[in-house]
């Protein structure tokens, strides 16, 4: 019965719990997904790699702590923060009002404006609109342009991932037949096979997908789209009672923002600079 | 492509094969799991006690009625809690994790379990009575009735059936990926995010679950031959 053996020690180790005591911040666990290209995701060796891995290690060496990964699927990411599995999200998540009143964050570590994309050759490929769309911005012109979006928009649709601030600000600026998805992945495919005339997101995932086979006939249109809903940017999710954590994450952002580093290691992942 | 599926740090061949390993000592573990109380809340259902009774029926209609997501949700994030909760009466601070594979064993457990309570009670009742009665007669002390006679005829009877719960039982350990343990399901999520390639990846993921169910379709199939030894088959 030498399988029953093997069988039976494997699942006592697999059933211990782990174990972990909060306290001072000379070791910080860091919540990511690990299936999220360029921000974190998971080499072929089984590594969790990513701009966010990069930043992580680079935030901790300035606040002198030592830091350990622990992925966790994205549904569920938030709950397990607040129960403690770990002590700060770095997983490419924006900074939302919405998300604010669960966990708190620190400042945003790197921005990415929202953009819409298409297949080439769609009318909307070729919509002119202004450059930017600030949120932030009530002004004539910002109106004058979601009003363009809008008319080219009309009756199309234009698919998000569901939860994201793209679904906030499609709902409440929008009029068009939303889809919603679970996954980038599955949006990308649907934009491809022509499911949705539109795919808003964060412009560098869909970056990621043009320079893909399956992505490469896929283009952007309209307005670089940030501020109000969208939110500040990347920020790390920490839980609301850890405002000292917050305050060495503050610090240590700010410090990588000015050194230059950040916008390093978003060039390398990014092919641009994401410092805020 | 096909570099992305070798073996070794370069491909994701090694990664898969662990993740089956994982779906198929999950899905083993509950099913036994299952299996347990499963027996347990039958002969429950089966005893002239109005509370026990009650109990196994509370038991299968929750879990039967609610969604297997839903039981895994609330014992992953409200298991932890609780227990966290009683550690701290007795002083320790600190967080404590119960490993998502025992989370995992015991949510998919405990809704294989609830399936099993109605294949082994349909496989009781359908032993004829005068089986019971005829043991008696010898003279059998219950537990010997129970083991010598009963349970070879309640195994032929409920194979079949447990054979379907084992099927919905491999199925449900998809959902433990939302815990982070990393089975078939939460491994092909993760190589589908990290290539790009989801189409390859989830395509490997429903091979890997085939792979599973055509062996143990063949392991059912053996068992109940065994158990059918002095019966004539009927159906394949």
């Amino acid at each position: 019965m030498r399988i029953f053996k093997v069988f039976t020690t494997l699942l006592i180790t697999l059933s211990l719990s782990s174990f972990a005591l909060a306290g001072d911040w000379s070791k910080i666990r860091v919540g990511t997904e690990g299936a999220y290209e360029p921000w974190n995701y998971t080499n072929a060796a089984g590594e969790l790699v990513g701009a966010e891995l990069d930043l992580a290690r680079d935030l901790c060496a300035r606040m002198k702590a030592e830091c350990e990964f622990v992925q966790q699927d994205w549904d569920g990411i938030i709950p397990a923060l607040v129960q403690g599995k770990y002590d700060v999200i770095m997983a490419g998540m924006s900074v939302t009002e919405e998300r604010k009143k669960t966990i708190s964050f620190s400042s945003a570590y790197m921005t990415e404006p929202a953009k819409m994309s298409t297949l080439k050759g769609s009318p909307l490929a070729t919509l002119s609109t202004a450059k930017n769309l600030n949120l932030d911005d009530d002004s004539a012109a910002s109106k004058g342009t979601i009003g363009t979006l809008n008319a080219a928009l009309k009756g199309l649709r234009l698919g998000v991932t569901a939860a994201t601030i793209h679904e906030d600000f499609a709902n409440a600026y929008l009029d068009v037949d939303l889809k919603i998805y679970p996954t980038q992945d599955e949006m990308n495919l649907d934009l491809s096979a022509g499911r949705i005339d539109a795919a808003l997101s964060d412009s560098g995932t869909i970056e990621a997908y043009m320079g893909t086979p399956s992505g490469a006939n896929v283009t952007f249109f309209g307005p670089n789209i940030f501020g109000g809903l969208l939110g500040e940017g990347v920020g790390a999710g920490i839980r609301q009672g850890d405002a000292d954590l917050k305050a060495m994450f503050d610090k240590a952002i700010a410090e990588a923002a000015a050194d230059g580093t950040i916008g390093r290691i978003s060039t390398q992942y990014f092919g641009k600079d994401l410092a805020p | 492509m096909m570099e992305l599926i070798t073996f070794g740090d370069t491909g994701w061949g090694d990664e898969l094969l662990l993740s089956m390993v994982m779906t198929i000592l999950v899905s083993t573990s509950s099913l036994a799991f299952g299996l347990l109380i499963g027996t347990i809340f039958a002969s429950f259902k089966l005893s002239n006690s109005y509370v026990l009774k009650t109990i196994a029926e509370f038991y299968t209609t929750i879990v039967r009625g609610v969604p297997e997501l839903l039981v895994i949700y609330l014992l992953f994030f409200g298991g932890s809690g609780a227990v966290m909760y009683v550690a701290k009466i007795f002083g320790h601070m600190g967080y404590i994790e119960l490993s998502p594979f025992t989370i995992g064993t015991i949510a998919v457990g405990a809704i294989s379990g609830a399936y099993s309570t109605e294949v082994i009670r349909g496989a009781i009742l359908a032993v004829p009575k005068g089986q019971f009665e005829a043991a008696r007669t010898l003279g059998m002390k219950k537990y010997a009735m129970s083991f010598n006679v009963i349970f070879p005829q309640v195994a032929r009877l409920a194979l079949p059936g447990i054979g379907n719960v084992w099927q919905v039982t491999l199925k449900d350990t998809a959902l433990i990926s939302v815990t982070g343990l990393v089975e078939i399901m939460r491994q092909s999520k993760i190589a589908a995010g990290s290539t790009h390639e989801p189409f390859l990846f989830y395509s490997i993921a429903i091979i890997l679950y085939l792979f599973i169910t055509s062996i143990s379709y063949q392991f059912f199939n053996r068992a109940e031959n065994k158990f059918s030894k002095g019966f004539v088959r009927e159906g394949n």
